[in-house]
């Protein structure tokens, strides 16, 4: 054999190597088909929350069984999300999760919703040591209790507010005073202590913390309070109808300040209805929102994953972040799933350990705890009765229109 | 009518020895799940789903017996006995939780924290009657889970607030089968406890004083301790379930440890069962348990509603309970025990006798 066809030869096998190279991602045996069960509370309180969920979990499933499943070794698992009706009991969900497991096989778990239930859920994951990956319990307790097989995929609680002090300090000119209000319930308390331990690390000082009885609808004496105090900023950390109350007695006790922002509440479209032009200027934190623009690694875009969204569920308008972070949930595990190369649930819960990649929803990367403490929340401001994306700059499209004008001026 | 009674003792011995079987192997069963049943390839429902669902039936068992006393016996319909769960919960998860008590150490306490508070609610609740106390005690079943979501100390929630309240998960050898067997001790003690009061002084008082309690008086009984030493006997057993439920569950909170649900489900079962009976409760909670689970579709028994599609499945099972409760209560007033003594047999006679009875 002459040098020349040895260099062919060797030419031929490089591109028989990357032929089969490039043949791995498009497998073509069919392995075993992959079982994830998912209690949700389809009837009961948590109706609501879980049917989003769930049509979270839905749109990744379509989508993976459409191109024929994960891909495992060169051998592509379809996908079974096996549902049950926990009717919204956190002890039903138990039994149900129980039943995934032993009955139905489930290789993995996708969280329930709501806190009761994935921290219960949580336990039974760690007795079966089958990874849960979840996206609907916040609770920053279910990640101190050295679990090592349940993943949550959102920001946690104490972040909610954080993303509107890193944008508050490249403001001009700087806000540096904080008033922050706070309902007494565990998700909004979580989220106040966050902004007094964070504030002092952006050189702002929190001059007012007050709390007030979860629920409450009058919020004057709280709002006189802040406006004593003067502060540039104006942080509530509760829900809807508190944020609309503060908003209203803000108004009427003329509390001007820099920044108004409020932990939940304004970026639902109830807030925008209650306060009319009130609303404008308004930020809030949110886990997700159709305008951020992140890289994928994989799957959709957030463009295409509100027309896909928009298609399977019409009528329902953008998919809320309930769905976002659920559909990312699954992302984390069938990216985990991949990297494992192997359905062995142990390996999967060390790939998960590992995971760091960025989908639609933001990066997905855990800590030792479980939590995925590195996705940015972002931050909303509505500006002319429309919610706009304003921080980080990165996904924004828009600017923070800053300062808020004094009541009188609106 | 000799041949009526022959007919009933053949019943009667029928139902013992079915009984006895599917008792011994509900009993028996999970012990298959060891490792060396494991390896040697025994097949039964020997899972930890079925350790679930059998340990949730002992805690209704319990639960509906200890109703029993204080509902069947002394006729004092208790609507918030909920929170003398929630209490032995809390109880044993404190103590293991924050003051790191080993689990046995800490469950003696369950029972008796629920019964002192039961005699401390009990003393001003027991003297309202009828509509009055059951409206009463409901209040108090919630108002307990709301201040042990709520109380604050030195700003932090002493109970864990709503985040609840996390216990480790013990390294239990076969944890399962542990709490399965704990479970059914404690049902065994209540059942145990309900046959003694039946057969005592004391009993003999609490269905004077159900029947009438100004009579009782005048004969007398002492009224308030014999209704306030119930009520706090129904809150220990009640207590004892959640102390055991706290551990087994790793994790309680305003949610799961104060269902209100639980509040209606433990009278219903023993309605159900047969109220102011030994067993009536339990056989009732076995019942009305495994029907809940049945048409919720987690046991290994199940088959697809005729003409229900999967999603309406729930709501469907929800509408049946229902109707069978109130058909239950309407034509079996004394409960499914009646059938299984030998006492009565279930015919379209015991159905019109019952109709009668209870549309007075």
């Amino acid at each position: 054999m002459t040098l020349r066809n040895l260099g062919l030869l060797a030419a031929a096998v490089v591109v028989a190597a990357v032929a089969c190279g490039g043949s791995t991602s498009t497998a073509t045996t069919t392995g075993s088909t992959i079982i994830l069960g998912a209690p949700l509370g389809l009837t009961g309180s948590l109706t609501k929350e879980s049917t989003l969920t769930q049509q979270g979990y839905n749109l990744w499933s379509d989508w993976i069984n459409a191109k024929g499943g994960i891909v495992v070794n060169n051998v592509k698992h379809p996908v079974t999300i096996k549902y049950y009706d926990d009717t919204s009991s956190a002890n039903q969900s138990a039994v149900l999760m129980q039943k995934l497991i032993t009955e139905d096989k489930a290789n993995f778990l996708l969280g329930p919703y709501g806190s009761a239930a994935t921290a219960t859920d949580a336990a039974i994951a760690e007795q079966n040591q089958i990874p849960m990956v979840e996206a609907n319990g916040a609770a920053q307790s279910i990640f101190s209790q050295n679990y090592k097989y349940t993943f949550g995929v959102l920001s946690p609680a104490n972040k909610y507010l954080q993303g509107v002090l890193d944008m508050a300090a490249t403001l001009n000119p700087k806000p540096t005073t904080i008033a922050l209000l706070s309902a007494d319930d565990s998700f909004s308390l979580e989220v106040a202590d966050g902004i007094n331990t964070y504030a002092p690390t952006k050189g702002m000082t929190v001059v007012l913390y007050k709390k007030y009885k979860n629920g409450a609808t009058n919020l004057s004496a709280e709002v006189q309070a802040a406006k004593a105090a003067n502060a540039d900023i104006v942080l509530n950390s509760g829900h809807l109808l508190e944020a609309i109350a503060i908003n209203k007695a803000a108004k009427e006790q003329k509390l001007n300040a820099k920044i108004f922002a409020y932990s939940v509440g304004p970026s639902t479209p109830d807030f925008i209805t209650a306060l009319g032009a009130d609303a404008n200027y308004v930020y809030d934190g949110s886990q997700w929102t159709p305008q951020v623009k992140y890289t994928p690694a994989f799957y959709l875009s957030e463009a295409d994953y509100v027309a896909a969204y928009k298609a399977k569920y019409p009528g329902l308008g953008d998919p809320d972040y309930h769905v976002a972070e659920s559909t990312a949930a699954c992302l984390a595990l069938e990216r985990a799933i991949e990297n494992a190369g192997s359905l062995d649930p142990t390996k999967v819960r060390n790939a998960l350990a590992a995971l760091d990649v960025t989908v639609f929803f933001g990066q997905v990367k855990f800590d030792s705890r479980g939590l995925n403490i590195y996705k940015p929340m972002v931050v909303e401001q509505i500006q002319n009765g429309v919610h706009h994306t304003v921080y980080p700059a990165s996904v924004a499209d828009a600017k923070p229109m800053y300062p808020t004008p004094s009541w009188d001026q609106r | 009518m000799i041949a009526t009674l022959d007919s009933n003792r053949r019943w009667r011995r029928a139902f013992l020895i079915v009984g006895g079987i599917i008792a011994a192997y509900a009993l028996l069963a999970p012990l298959t799940s060891l490792d060396a049943a494991v390896s040697a390839n025994v097949p039964l429902l020997a899972d930890r789903l079925w350790f679930r669902i059998a340990t949730y039936i002992a805690m209704f068992i319990v639960m509906a017996t200890g109703w029993n006393i204080i509902g069947g016996i002394t006729g004092y319909a208790a609507f918030g006995n909920v929170a003398f769960f929630g209490i032995g919960a809390y109880t044993t998860g404190m103590l293991i939780a924050k003051a790191k008590w080993p689990f046995l150490a800490a469950l003696p306490f369950a029972p008796v924290v629920a019964a002192l508070f039961a005699a401390l609610v009990g003393l001003p609740l027991l003297r309202l009657r009828g509509h009055y106390f059951a409206v009463a005690s409901l209040g108090v079943g919630v108002a307990v889970g709301e201040l042990v979501q709520n109380i604050d100390y030195g700003g932090q929630p002493l109970f864990g607030g709503a985040s609840g309240l996390f216990l480790p998960i013990d390294s239990i050898a076969n944890r399962g089968l542990f709490f399965f067997y704990l479970m059914v001790a404690a049902a065994a003690i209540s059942i145990a406890v309900t046959w003694w009061v039946l057969r005592s002084r004391f009993g003999y008082g609490l269905i004077a004083i159900r029947e009438n309690e100004e009579a009782a008086a005048v004969l007398g009984v002492n009224t308030t301790a014999y209704k306030v030493a119930a009520f706090a006997l129904a809150a220990a057993l009640t207590g004892l379930a959640g102390g055991i439920f706290s551990q087994w569950n790793v994790f309680i909170n305003q949610d799961n440890a104060f269902p209100i649900e639980y509040n209606v489900q433990m009278i219903l079962m023993a309605l159900l069962g047969g109220t102011g009976t030994v067993f009536g409760p339990a056989a009732g909670a076995i019942l009305l348990q495994l029907l809940i689970q049945f048409l919720g579709g987690t046991l290994p028994i199940s088959f697809d509603l005729p003409f229900v599609s999967e999603t309406a499945r729930p709501i469907v099972a929800q509408i049946i309970l229902g109707l069978l409760l109130v058909g239950v209560v309407i034509f079996v007033p004394r409960g499914v025990i009646d059938f299984f003594g030998g006492r009565s047999r279930l015919s379209l006679s015991y159905l019109r006798r019952s109709l009668r009875e209870t549309s007075l």
